[in-house]
């Protein structure tokens, strides 16, 4: 009950209408690009690395790193948080409801999104395989990384700044030179689920090790989200 | 300034309260880095209205952070009905905060948010108590209309609903009166006023002296983080009219005016600069009812008597000087 309370109210709150437009126009890339491909041929085979440098590595981290920052750190910014934080109410309830709602409306944006452009991008038998492994690496990836923002939003009011540079710099540049970085970097557990369920769709860290730190990071996140928020104190209003 | 400190008077009579509806702060402290924002306060309140008074800036949100468990004492021990209020939202069902700045979702409708608090403070008829308290606050009529609407008086009273909802004994508001207009403003006292009568502990700040003066049984002073003086208002009030006054005077003779002055038990200082005659006082209500009579026996006509220190902040600081 308080679950689905504070649920509701986080619901309503990220559906604000420029966002949602925005948000929807950034889940529409992957599906344009399918059909620009299709347009002038007869699909790929490769199209695992094609929609990785798409959506895994911008148009997911983009998503989540906007709901996630916008679903905790936004409220306590503007202290809405407040009256949540002054009730009765676990902690950890309101981390866990905030990441549920900003992850499942990042999953049901974005996977449908990734589904349909590998269907048009992938060459007929290569497709639906790929759509499949690559549609749950997403599936994964939205809770993931929602949760690692929206706990960094808890840790620092420049949360959106920092996610951005996490997802741009650390794992679009840094984690392809140094291989010991790609255990913090999500896009690697995404691509590491992919190629789990379709070995052929992706090379990557190895798919049993991309579910497995998926999970860490996600217990992890949540975990520090909530000690966090457990100890928050409000910024100096004197 | 010599004079020993006076221990502050206990504001709550023997016996000690039942401890549902207390608040205690022991010697605390509250620093962000270098600055120190609360210095070493100490008081307990009990069930009545306790108006938190001092200028902006002075620590008064801090405290009141504090007690609702929003910020860390940095030293010190905060208690808010005998249990410690960090780390401990169990702490919220004997709580109310009504927040100044923070803000409630604009798409919420004022029933929707007072039902949303009723649900999260767990009660057993959410819809009911949220009734309640729209009724208390005379928001029925906009109950159902955005917040995003609101004026801010009506966003300060929906969040005294969300606040009182679940009928906590102790109360905390920050700056209840800010954007209220005066009717809003008597309507709000009555309010707070009754809900005392009901046996509330009720803590609210102020800057305004007049504010806490029509509302407050108690007062508690603070300057500078420090807690400047505590008692009722009438106390209080003595202690800010009694202190030492400085006035400019402008006269025909102000040379032979001063001379007479100087004569006076309740001056203790003349200054002549400038064409301007300072005078030191050591009681204002002595010297502002003796000063016509001292200039007329001197054959002086007087044009112009005023104080020069007469804002809040100098009382402030003088309060806090004299303990």
């Amino acid at each position: 009950m308080i679950f689905s309370e504070v649920a509701r109210v986080t619901l309503r709150a990220l559906l604000g209408r420029r966002r949602t437009i925005l948000m929807l126009l950034l889940a529409g890339i992957p599906i344009l690009v399918g059909l620009l491909v299709r347009a002038n041929s007869s699909g790929v085979s490769d199209v695992g690395p094609t929609l990785d440098g798409l959506v895994i590595r911008i148009v997911l981290p983009l998503v989540a790193l906007v709901f996630g920052t916008a679903a905790l750190g936004s409220e306590l910014e503007d202290g809405t948080a407040v009256h949540l934080l002054t009730k009765p109410i676990r902690r950890s309830t309101i981390v866990l409801a905030k990441v549920a709602v900003a992850g499942t409306l990042t999953a049901l944006l974005l996977v449908p999104s990734t589904v349909i452009a590998a269907l048009l991008i992938g060459r007929a038998g290569v497709g639906s395989e790929a759509a499949l492994a690559m549609g749950v690496g997403v599936l994964v990836g939205s809770y993931v990384y929602v949760a690692v923002f929206a706990t960094l939003s808890v840790l620092t009011s420049r949360g959106l700044i920092i996610g951005l540079g996490y997802a741009l710099i650390w794992e679009g540049l840094l984690a392809g030179v140094l291989p010991g970085s790609q255990a913090f970097s999500v896009r690697e557990y995404v691509r590491g689920i992919a190629e789990l369920l379709a070995p052929s769709t992706m090379d990557s860290m190895g798919g049993g090790a991309g579910a497995l730190y998926a999970a860490v990071a996600l217990v992890a996140a949540i975990v520090i989200g909530s000690l966090r928020l457990a100890a928050y104190e409000v910024r100096g209003a004197e | 300034m010599s004079q020993a400190a006076q221990p502050i008077p206990a504001l709550q009579p023997t016996p000690a309260p039942p401890p549902t509806g207390t608040l205690v702060l022991e010697h605390v402290s509250r620093w962000y880095g270098n600055v120190v924002a609360v210095n070493d306060v100490t008081f307990e309140i009990g069930p009545g209205v306790t108006g938190l008074l001092g200028p902006n800036g002075a620590g008064k949100t801090t405290i009141l952070h504090m007690l609702a468990g929003l910020l860390r004492p940095s030293a010190g021990t905060v208690l808010v009905a005998g249990q410690s209020a960090w780390r401990n939202p169990a702490v919220y069902r004997s709580i109310g905060l009504v927040p100044e700045r923070e803000a409630v979702h604009d798409f919420l409708t004022g029933r929707a948010f007072v039902e949303m608090c009723a649900r999260l403070q767990r009660l057993p008829e959410p819809r009911a108590a949220a009734a309640r308290a729209i009724a208390t606050v005379e928001l029925e009529s906009a109950a159902d209309r955005p917040v995003g609407t609101y004026s801010k008086g009506m966003r300060q009273r929906v969040k005294i609903a969300g606040a009182l909802v679940h009928e906590p004994p102790i109360l905390l508001l920050d700056e209840p009166f800010n954007g209220m207009d005066p009717r809003q403003r008597l309507h709000m006292i009555a309010l707070l006023r009754s809900m005392a009568a009901a046996g509330r502990a009720i803590l609210f700040s102020s800057h305004i002296l007049e504010e806490v003066e029509r509302l407050a049984d108690q007062v508690l002073v603070i300057h500078a983080g420090r807690l400047a003086a505590a008692g009722n208002f009438r106390e209080i009030r003595r202690l800010m009219t009694d202190r030492p006054h400085t006035f400019v005077v402008r006269s025909s003779d102000d040379r032979r005016l001063a001379a007479a002055f100087m004569a006076q038990p309740a001056v203790f200082g003349t200054q002549l600069d400038d064409g301007r005659l300072t005078v030191q006082v050591a009681e204002f209500g002595g010297f502002t009812r003796a000063v016509a009579t001292v200039a007329r026996d001197a054959g002086v006509s007087l044009f112009e008597v005023a104080p020069t220190d007469d804002s809040l902040e100098s009382v402030f600081a003088y309060l806090v000087s004299r303990r």
